[in-house]
Parts: C-alpha cells; structure tokens; sequence
C-alpha cells in the first residue's frame, strides 16, 4: 500500500486548480514587471523587487487559503472520509503539508528566477554561484524563516477549531489560541533576535561585489565596505532552524489534534 | 462483543442526540437502527464509529476506542462524501492504497452489479453517487459495517439495488448497522431491530420474535414510535 503516495496524489487531485493559477499569476507579475519603464535604473530595480516581494507575500496567502479549506470539506462530509480512513492523524497532515511545501517551494523558486531577470534588465549578471544562491538558497530560506510555519500554522488553526467549535463549547481554548499566537509570536520573534549569530552566519552572495562594480563602476568607500560587512557576516542561520522546529512543532500538534477531531 | 456502548450520552450545543445508552453488537448480526428524524440514528452510527465522541459513558470497538479501529470498520455517513472530479477508477485508486482489506476484483464486480456510470461523480444522480459509495463500502473486507440512511433520497430501482447487494454481500462474521427511513424495503434484512426515540432506547428486539408475534418490523416502528 503506498498511504502517503496516495494522499498526496489526493492533494494534488484536490487543489490543482489553486496551484496552477498560483504559478500563472507569475506571467501577470512578469507583464506588470515589464510596465516599470521609468525613472533610473536603480528606481526601476527597487520597484520591480518590491512588485516580487508582493507576489510573493500573495503567494503564500493564496497557499495558505489552499491548504486551510477544512471547513468547507467538514461541510461538504469529505472530512468524514478522511478522518475514518487507516492512515494516521500525522500522515494527513504531513501529507497537506508536504504539498502545499512543494508547490511553494516551485513558486518562490519561479519567483528567484524572476528576481535574476530584473537583475539582468538592470545590467547586472550574476555569476553561477550567487545564481544559485538567488533561486535555491534564498527561496529556502525565505519559505523556512516565514511560509512553512505559517503554513503549518494555518493547518493546526483549521484542525483546531475543527475539533473545538470555537463557536460553541471551545471558545475558551479557541480565545487561549487566538490571543496567544501573537504573543509566542513576539516571544519567539524576541528569542531569535537575541541568540541570532550565535552561530557563524549563511554566507550568501559573497560574489556579487564583482558583479556591482562590473556593472556601476567602484562603488563609493563607505558603501562597498557596508557591503562587504553585510556580505561577511552573512544572514544568520538561527531564524531558519528556530521556524523548522516549531514549524515541526506545529505539525506535530496539528497531527495529533487530527485525532480529537469530530465529524 | 464486537461493539459495546455503555450509558453512553452525547450532548451537542443546543440539544441531547443520546441519552444513557446502552446496547451490545455480536458478531455476525444485521441490524436495523430505526427512529424518527432527530431520535439519534446518525449519532448512534457515528459515535461507533468515532467520529463522535461521547459526552458521558463509554463505548467500545474491536476491544478498544473506535477511532483506533477504523482500518476494520467501514462508516457509509449519509452525506454525499465523494469528491466532485472523482471515477470510479480514482475510487477504486483511493481504496486500494488506503484500505489493506479492499479487494478491487470484488469492488469492479459491484460497480457491475450496480451498474454505476465510468465518469466523474459530478456527472452522475445522486443514486448512480449512492452506489458508487457502496461498491467502495461493501469492496472491503471489513467485520463492522456502519450504514448510515444509504438509501435516501434514492430511486426504488437504485434501492432495490442497493439492498439485495447488501444481502449478497453479507457474510455470517460480518455485523452490518443499518439506518434507513425505508423500513418496509429493508425489514427482509433485519435480524434484530433498535429503536430509538428522542435519544432514547425505545425497544430493542429479535426480527424473529416480533414475526413470531405475528408482527412485522413496519408495525413495531408505527406501534413503538408514532
């Protein structure tokens, strides 16, 4: 039997048509990238990176909204199939998880792609190293930091008031969650601050002086030494493993809520 | 026992869907679970099957929570449950990985059987839907079968389908729960009958001994509940 095979196959059965127009809004980010034909190069640049930090912020809204429809199945009686079936609470959820990851995964990768092209429109070409870096390494870090456990949030939020009604009798522990979240939210967010580089940092991007100064000249003093600071120090590795682990966590409990869950 | 509920209560926001109940399932029995609307039918069937839980009492299934059993049981809920782009082969797909006791030879000979369309379920009547949810059902080779009204809202033609499969079907170690407003159709199948009223256990009787009275199903339920 291959349970997790076939609950993603089920996944992919049942949001293809969220994923599909997720990755086409990405012709509509490129036209609306192509419509920045003003103003100087380096405004051009800024205002076609923020256009893709949009879609991309859109982007994990839209999977989110893709992942978290359990209500609209517990209605539907298509929940009562999937609670009374064999494989575990944990297996569904990482099932939904493991998709909604994967289309994400594919989306911010397009998405690291597109950043290398307004690059390129600037004049500036990276070398292979710092493209790799900018359509794998970034994406993965940017999906672990914010859209995996926002993800897991949203699948853990949905089982939980499956299971709880915040409606009815669980509005207690759905008040505890609601005003709590923004609260371990500060916390964790304070505890990252603190123990950031801690360890050594993810040297990204090390190469990409070359590419400036190829492209603008030397770069004044006080900013090529920022640069070169920044480029250094590297971006710190602890935001990436302290959300991997409550992403885990968040999972975790979402699995085992899966099994309190009423139908 | 296959299935043991022991004063169990079920209390939802706004009213009771059981009250106290106490009932034991054998093994290899076919039961029939009747009542009026509201008289806790569904709330019997999904407790069982631990889709519910209770408010007071205890119930158990296979010697333990019903939730853990559910790879032995099959649940047929009275809702339209499949998925709108679903075949019968994706059915079949679904079953066959999830379910060790599904046996696909058995499921396409029901799908025969019960003549159900080779297209998406969102193409087919609410009967053709009805009977590919019970080729799914009755495929697996489960030792509790909970039935939740898989005859409603269906046409007499599907019904009749519907009931001799579930008869051919049957096996003497297998226990089938069976809620249905159809009482007259579905008497034939019945060895023992529950019925509930208001959440209530109304009576709880051998089809044998209420023939013996010299009275069937249909005039027990009209006797017991109206």
């Amino acid at each position: 039997m291959k349970r997790f095979s076939t609950l993603i196959w089920l996944e992919n059965r049942r949001n293809w048509i969220w994923s599909l127009p997720l990755m086409g809004s990405l012709l509509f980010w490129a036209w609306g990238i192509k419509q920045v034909t003003v103003m100087s190069v380096e405004e051009r640049l800024g205002i076609r990176a923020g256009l893709l930090v949009a879609a991309a912020t859109i982007g994990a809204v839209v999977l989110c909204m893709m992942i978290g429809r359990i209500r609209s199945e517990t209605r539907k009686g298509q929940y009562q199939v999937l609670l009374m079936s064999p494989p575990s609470g944990y297996t569904h959820i990482l099932s939904r998880f493991t998709y909604a990851a994967g289309v994400a995964f594919a989306f911010y990768i397009a998405i690291g792609f597109m950043f290398w092209w307004i690059f390129a429109l600037a004049g500036i070409s990276f070398d292979a190293r710092s493209l790799f870096e900018l359509i794998l390494a970034v994406p993965f870090y940017g999906m672990s930091v914010t859209t995996l456990p926002l993800l897991a949030y949203t699948l853990l939020l949905m089982v939980f008031v499956s299971a709880y009604r915040l409606s009815g009798p669980g509005w207690v522990p759905g008040v505890v969650m609601l005003l709590g979240t923004p609260i371990a939210m500060q916390w964790v967010g304070e505890w990252i601050v603190r123990i950031s580089y801690t360890l050594p940092g993810w040297r990204l991007f090390s190469t990409a002086p070359a590419a400036l100064v190829e492209r603008f000249g030397e770069l004044d003093p006080e900013t090529a030494m920022d640069i070169n600071t920044a480029l250094n120090q590297g971006v710190p590795v602890e935001p990436m493993l302290v959300m991997l682990v409550v992403t885990a966590v968040l999972l975790l409990l979402a699995g085992r809520i899966w099994q309190e869950v009423e139908a | 026992m296959l299935a043991r509920l022991e004063n169990v209560t079920k209390r939802y926001i706004k009213n009771e869907g059981l009250r106290d109940l106490t009932l034991d399932f054998p093994a290899g029995e076919v039961v029939g679970v009747l009542g009026l609307n509201g008289s806790g039918k569904s709330t019997l069937l999904k407790l069982l099957a631990g889709l519910l839980f209770p408010t007071a009492g205890h119930i158990t299934v296979f010697d333990g929570p019903p939730r853990r059993s559910r790879a032995k049981m099959v649940f047929l809920g009275e809702n339209d449950t499949l998925w709108p782009w679903m075949t019968p082969a994706d059915a079949e797909r679904f079953m066959r990985n999830l379910y060790a006791d599904f046996d696909a030879t058995r499921f396409r000979d029901l799908l025969e059987a019960l003549k159900v369309p080779r297209r998406k379920t969102k193409t087919m009547s609410r009967g053709e839907r009805g009977r590919l949810r019970l080729a799914m059902a009755l495929a697996r080779n489960a030792k509790l079968y909970l039935l939740d009204e898989p005859l409603a809202g269906i046409d007499l033609i599907s019904r009749e389908k519907i009931l001799s499969q579930i008869v051919q079907e049957w096996h003497t170690d297998e226990t089938i729960l069976l809620s249905t407003h159809e009482v007259a159709e579905a008497e034939g199948l019945f060895e023992r009958v529950v019925y509930l009223r208001e959440g209530r256990l109304a009576l709880d009787v051998s089809a044998e001994s209420l023939r013996e009275g010299g009275k069937s199903v249909v005039d027990t339920f009209r006797e017991v509940l109206a």
